[in-house]
């Protein structure tokens, strides 16, 4: 999977039980990909001793604090590994 | 599972602490701490996430009173302990 | 273990863990004060202000500077042969946009470009409150911005670790790149303060 820059994403509502650098307040809301950032080993299996750790799509992805929180004008900028996201549906 | 970290957009914590000196470090055993985070991972025998996993799973009120360097100290024993270099 | 170790002083928890660790031949002492000599040797905020002024001064250098963090960093040598060990990314302010950096699940930050982080910035405050109502965090540090100002707020969750290029103060046409590097502060690298 390659995301095009501008592809609305949702971010996985799953709560793994290992180590994850998917924030909590994202989980399962909407954003939207600015750029990739390049392929980057997976922390999830960094962290758990996975040899060799799977090696993926980083993605800029920005979310609109209104979808977060509920209110706010901002927007939040994340970080987030591929398996992390989904397309929209 | 969630974790005591994931704090983004919790409240209760109060007001930002502003009262910063600049100093990297106010003691000496917090610089050691440091030093010695550095040198492990750069020697390999533990990487940044497993690190940033064994903060993580420190005991909720562990990881909320104590200090930075503290959290990482604990952190480090338990994973070395836990891999059984040490 | 933890709980034979509350009853210890933690000066002497890490002199003892210090003495395991090198004792095991894991480190040597080399090791650990290469550490701390890097750290004070090469990490200043003075590095990321000298980045600023020169993209304040340069427009091609902006341009570079926005496209390509690390290469941008190798011109002035920081990071030494083997460049920065992290993914920089620099994120510019402009009229009605200020960005501001926070690490929420950690503490995550371009420490040889602004220097050891601030013990506030690894706040359990600063860290769930800045995606929540950075506004309200930013009138904590006396910074209001101009009404209708759009605040992008970047959590460093990945490999990227982030840095401010504020927007060059009025009135400063004459400055060299020297005197313009003075004027960057830490915070405004981090988007707590304007510049």
């Amino acid at each position: 999977m390659t995301l095009a820059n501008g592809t609305w994403v949702r971010a996985r509502a799953g709560d793994p039980a290992h180590h994850t650098r998917l924030p909590r307040y994202a989980r399962g809301h909407v954003g939207q990909i600015l750029h990739c950032e390049g392929r980057w080993p997976l922390p999830d299996d960094r962290a758990r001793g996975v040899v060799p750790p799977r090696v993926e799509a980083v993605y800029a992805v920005r979310f609109r604090a209104f979808d977060l929180w509920g209110e706010g004008a901002h927007t939040v900028t994340l970080a987030l590994w591929e398996s992390y996201l989904e397309e929209r549906r | 599972m969630s974790r005591v970290h994931d704090v983004g957009g919790q409240s209760g914590f109060g007001p930002v602490p502003l009262d910063d000196d600049g100093l990297p470090f106010h003691a000496d055993w917090q610089a050691r701490v440091y030093a010695l985070s550095g040198a492990l991972r750069s020697r390999g025998h533990f990487n940044t996430d497993e690190f940033r996993d064994a903060i993580e799973s420190l005991p909720v009120q562990q990881y909320l009173s104590q200090s930075y360097y503290e959290r990482w100290l604990a952190a480090m024993e338990n994973l070395l302990t836990a891999k059984g270099l040490i | 273990m933890s709980e034979h170790h509350q009853d210890v002083p933690i000066a002497v928890r890490v002199r003892q863990l210090e003495e395991r660790v090198t004792g095991a031949g894991l480190v040597t002492d080399a090791d650990l004060d290469g550490v701390l000599s890097r750290l004070y040797a090469d990490a200043s905020p003075v590095n990321g202000a000298r980045m600023v002024a020169r993209a304040w001064a340069d427009p091609a250098y902006r341009q570079r500077l926005l496209a390509d963090g690390n290469a941008a960093a190798a011109e002035f040598g920081f990071g030494g042969a083997d460049g920065l060990s992290y993914r920089l990314a620099v994120v510019a302010n402009e009229p009605g946009l200020h960005n501001l950096i926070v690490c929420t699940l950690c503490s995550c930050y371009p420490v040889s470009l602004l220097g050891p982080s601030p013990s506030w910035y690894k706040s359990l405050a600063y860290r769930s409150r800045a995606v929540r109502e950075p506004a309200t965090v930013l009138s904590e540090f006396g910074l209001t911005l101009p009404e209708g100002t759009q605040i992008a707020v970047w959590d460093a969750s990945a490999e990227s670790r982030y840095m401010v290029l504020p927007l060059r103060p009025a009135g400063t046409g004459h400055l060299s790149e020297v005197g313009l590097a003075a004027l960057v502060t830490r915070n405004g690298l981090i988007g707590t303060a304007s510049v």
